[in-house]
């Protein structure tokens, strides 16, 4: 554990030679684009995709692009989030609940993602409650099973004492058992948050043409890569940053449930 | 096998399943679909009406061949990915300063999601079963390689110094210390990838029209034909249950013989 804990700080240290890396592979690609060595007809060299950056960021496209599909992400996260609590709650307390229900979610939970895109598309057409359908379905398991193993996994003995304290049933829930399952629903929060960056993407890939996912597909169909590449880029560096970005909000406000947080990589 | 083995192993896939009383929720939901919307409807049809689109596209034989393809080509994108992404993972993870090197541009590659391969890799490679393999394929290494590298790099420190004292060779060192302790990060690896493994084969049967169970999926949805829509949808689903109670099952088993150790927590 102690390596592990050790090993994971060094991380926060600058890794040079990794970055040194990552340069030497973007030149050795510019490189052989430039001398024709490699010659696949639609890979760009980073150049031009740096020049088609350019005319996206110019045109407006990419930032709008961005607002589109940030917007889905978040509000199908929220859903996923508010509903997975509430659900995870509920099981978490009721045995009677979580005996007539569990198959059922063992069922259902497989279910791969994009299997909701027709379904969705058959419902709501090319719109955003398609892709909000999309988003939310597959992330509230994360939220939901996180939630409802918190609960069932906060020590009796904390039971015990809110009742010795004659706590109310809403301020045994606030005060007792919601602090202690904070950490365990936050990593669910957090995978969950991961897949409905990829879950937009995928639905506005075939289901809402719009937004990151939507570019992707279009300048691949214009056969543009080098602006397909800049949408690629962009939507690999939104999942980053806004993991860091959940990261820094949960390290400022629970200081507590962060290690945990950032010990799971999902 | 022996037959005290095989009752083991059907012991343990039944405890997999929770028991089947849990299932009344979704049987009533059914049950009241059926009844509140008893005919074929363009929105919600009834779930008798999906049992006869599904016969109906066994019948015409469009469903066997599109689910052997969908199958055949998760089963092969995933073993290619574990073979990869294992070698891969262990030669990585056992070199310190190869591990540093390569970290920040293997999570940067993590971070791209895997159904953006699909658009890049059908202007590359065209439209053909390669392409669609190697889409599956690499979306499925990321996690395999990943956490593999990552319990490469972690063995156990006591295990290290035995190894250094009885004088291992490489070889050896890596056959009988790394490959041990490594197993149970490779089956954490595998069990992220296989739903992404399968999303993946999904979508590019939707975006290429490649046969299979996607591109079914989406001809039908383009159709308007929605009672085949939601018999699609069930079989995807069984599917996927299938396979992640299967590989639970393979997973029980696995770690039997090669249990995870404790100071070392994967993830």
């Amino acid at each position: 554990m102690t390596a592990r804990r050790f090993s994971g700080r060094l991380w926060w240290r600058p890794n040079i030679a990794g970055l040194l890396t990552m340069a030497a592979c973007g030149l050795a690609w510019e490189l052989t684009i430039q001398a024709g060595i490699i010659d696949f007809q639609y890979l760009p060299a980073p150049s031009a995709i740096i020049q088609g950056a350019r005319e996206l960021v110019a045109s407006g496209e990419l930032a709008a692009a961005t607002v589109h599909t940030l917007e889905s992400v978040f509000l199908g996260w929220a859903i996923a989030v508010a509903a997975g609590v509430s659900l995870g709650l509920l099981l978490g307390f009721s045995p009677l609940l979580r005996r007539y229900s569990l198959a059922t979610i063992e069922v259902l939970r497989p279910m791969p993602a994009i299997a909701f895109v027709p379904v969705a598309l058959l419902l709501f057409g090319f719109s955003i409650q398609t892709e909000l359908m999309v988003i939310v379905l597959p992330s509230l398991w994360p939220v939901l099973i996180n939630t409802m193993g918190g609960v069932m996994g906060v020590h009796a003995r904390l039971g015990e004492v809110g009742r010795t304290f004659r706590l109310s049933r809403a301020a045994m829930l606030y005060k007792v058992f919601l602090p202690a399952a904070t950490p365990t629903i936050l990593v669910g929060m957090r995978i969950s948050l991961t897949l409905a960056v990829v879950l937009a993407v995928l639905a506005e890939m075939v289901g809402n043409p719009e937004g990151l996912g939507y570019g992707v597909v279009s300048q691949q169909q214009a056969l543009r890569p080098d602006l397909m590449f800049v949408y690629v880029v962009v939507i690999g560096l939104l999942g980053l940053a806004l993991n860091a970005l959940l990261i820094g909000v949960v390290s400022v406000s629970f200081p507590a449930a962060a290690a945990e947080l950032k010990g799971y990589r999902p | 096998m022996k037959r005290g083995e095989l009752g083991a192993f059907l012991r343990m896939a039944a405890a997999e399943i929770p028991p089947a009383r849990g299932l009344i929720p979704l049987l009533a939901l059914l049950t009241l679909w059926q009844l509140l919307a008893p005919g074929p409807s363009a929105y919600f049809p009834a779930p008798f009406e999906w049992w006869r689109a599904a016969l109906l596209l066994w019948d015409s034989g469009q469903l066997l061949p599109a689910f052997a393809a969908t199958v055949t080509t998760f089963v092969e994108g995933l073993v290619l990915a574990v073979a990869i992404g294992v070698a891969l993972g262990i030669a990585i993870g056992t070199s310190r300063p190869v591990e540093r090197a390569l970290g920040p541009l293997l999570e940067f590659m993590r971070a791209i999601p895997p159904p953006v391969t699909v658009p890049i890799a059908t202007l590359l490679l065209g439209y053909d079963v390669t392409m669609k393999l190697t889409v599956v394929a690499l979306s499925a290494i990321w996690p395999i390689l990943l956490n593999t590298s990552s319990a490469a790099a972690h063995v156990e420190p006591l295990l290290r110094d035995v190894a250094r004292t009885f004088r291992l060779s490489t070889a050896r060192w890596i056959h009988q210390v790394v490959v041990p302790s490594v197993v149970p990060s490779i089956l954490l690896g595998i069990r992220v990838a296989i739903p992404l493994a399968i999303v993946v084969t999904l979508l590019v049967e939707m975006l290429t029209s490649l046969p299979g169970i996607g591109a079914l999926m989406i001809q039908s949805q383009r159709n308007f034909q929605s009672a085949q829509v939601y018999a699609l949808l069930v079989v995807v689903g069984l599917f996927g249950f299938i396979v992640n109670d299967l590989f639970a099952v393979i997973e029980a088993i696995v770690l039997r013989r090669w249990p995870a150790r404790g100071g070392f927590r994967s993830g």
